[in-house]
This record gives structure tokens, sequence and C-alpha cells, in this order.
């Protein structure tokens, strides 16, 4: 791999991830079993991509609270959200994104 | 909400939309009358103790047993000084819950979509739900059963 394939590579992971997400939300929507909504392929296919999908993941979080926090923390291995936020899906959220800017993954 | 893959027996005369779509609380939160939490096990379930990997039917009934509930056969109907709920799943997972109103109609909310109230129990089955599997009722006071329908008390 050359240096200069690294932006179509950046580009492809992109547009995969909004691609599995927009499936997802779509394939989820009705769903209540936050398990069920983890197995969805599209879920899965994200868990995935690996750290390459954190600040995607964080970023759609940012924009539209939703279930993403399984694959978050199968991926990081993190869990940031407090005790007294859990549950409350827009608190979590909130605590996800917070974490992602202490990390760097995504810009205040 | 229109007839669709995941709810194929609604129809515009046996539903109604009572909510807009939030993400802020979902089916099982609503049967057990809270709007502000996603219960799930491992997050908020009770009894609080029920392991977080066990989204089985067990783990449904096991929350409206919590919550009062027992087992009431096949009789949906509507009964003076009840309350009743009905358990859904599809294969060992539950999927939904609903919740039956003092009208005798029954109110769902969809996932992360829309509440809604429905006529029958089985008017949200035969799709991404399954089927109704436990029906389960207690006993409210006089007062509750005559009380605001769809809203919590």
């Amino acid at each position: 791999m050359t240096d200069s394939s690294l932006p179509v590579l950046r580009y492809d992971v992109s547009d995969r991830f909004l691609r599995l997400a927009a499936a997802w939300k779509e394939q989820s929507r009705h769903m209540s079993n936050t398990a069920q909504m983890a197995m969805l392929r599209s879920y899965q296919q994200i868990i995935g991509m690996g750290e390459l999908a954190v600040p995607l993941l964080l970023e759609e979080l940012r924009r539209e609270p939703d279930h993403w926090f399984w694959a978050l923390e199968a991926i990081t291995q993190e869990n940031p959200v407090p005790k007294d936020a859990v549950g409350k899906v827009r608190l979590m959220a909130q605590a996800w994104v917070e974490w992602g800017v202490r990390e760097r993954y995504l810009s205040a | 909400m229109t007839a669709n893959a995941d709810f194929p027996r609604l129809t515009t005369v046996n539903h109604r939309d009572t909510s807009p779509p939030t993400v802020d609380y979902n089916c099982i939160a609503w049967a057990a009358e809270d709007t502000e939490n996603w219960w799930q096990p491992g997050m908020v379930w009770i009894p609080a103790d029920w392991p977080a990997d066990d989204f089985g039917l067990g783990a449904l009934e096991a929350v409206f047993r919590s919550l009062g509930y027992a087992d009431c056969g096949q009789d949906a109907g509507l009964e003076s000084g009840s309350q009743k709920v009905a358990l859904y799943g599809s294969g060992f997972v539950y999927t939904h819950a609903a919740r039956q109103l003092p009208s005798g109609k029954w109110t769902s909310k969809l996932g992360k979509g829309e509440d809604i109230e429905h006529s029958t129990p089985e008017d949200v089955g035969g799709g991404l739900y399954g089927e109704v599997v436990q029906l389960m009722k207690r006993a409210v006071p006089m007062a509750a059963t005559a009380g605001n329908p769809g809203q919590p008390s």
C-alpha cells in the first residue's frame, strides 16, 4: 500500500459505514430488544470494521443518539457511561461523545 | 404507521399513532409505564440482578412478575379491576410487550418508533415481533382503570 492510497481507503471506510448504519437504522427501527439489534448483519459488519469505525460511530451518536453502545464497547472495551445515565439513551450518547473527544477520536 | 413487513396485520382501522417516534424509552418501559428509560437486561431491568446477557422470554416474564403481574391464560379481554400486558417472542428471544388500556384497547411503543393504540394484542404480531406468547394481569385500583388512556399513571 502506498501513501497515496490512504485517502481512498478512508473514503471507502466512511462510505461503507454510512451504508451499513443506514441499513441498520432501517432494520432496527421497530426493535426493542437490543440483543436483536446487535445481531443484525449490518451491525455485526460495523463491529467487524474495528477501530476504524469508532470515530464514525461517535459522530453518528453525536448526530442522532441510538443504540451504538454495544458496538463501541465491543470495539474499544471501554464503557464511559456513568451509573446514573444508564438506560437514558441521550445521556449515554453524550457520555460516549465526551469520551470520544477526550480520546481524540472526535473534535470538540 | 402503515402495514409493512414488520407489522403485516396493522390496518388503518385497527390502530392509530399516539406519539411521535423517540429513542428515550422502549416497549418494555412503556408497558411498565416508564417513559424515561430504555429497558434491557444489564441496563435497566427488574429484578436488578437479572443476567445482562439473558434476553430470553423468561427475562420479560420476570419483569412483569416483579411488577405484580401473574399469568392469565389466553383471555385478552377487559376485566374490571385488572390491568393486562401481552408478551411477544420470536424464537427464544423476547421481542415486545404491550399494555391494555382502560378502554380495553392496547398500547404499544414500536421500538425506537411511535406509540400506537391498537385493537387487539395480535394486531402487532405476525411479523417482526412474532406472536403473543403470554398474557399476564395484575389487580389495579378501580380509579386507575378509569384513568387517562395511553398515559402513564
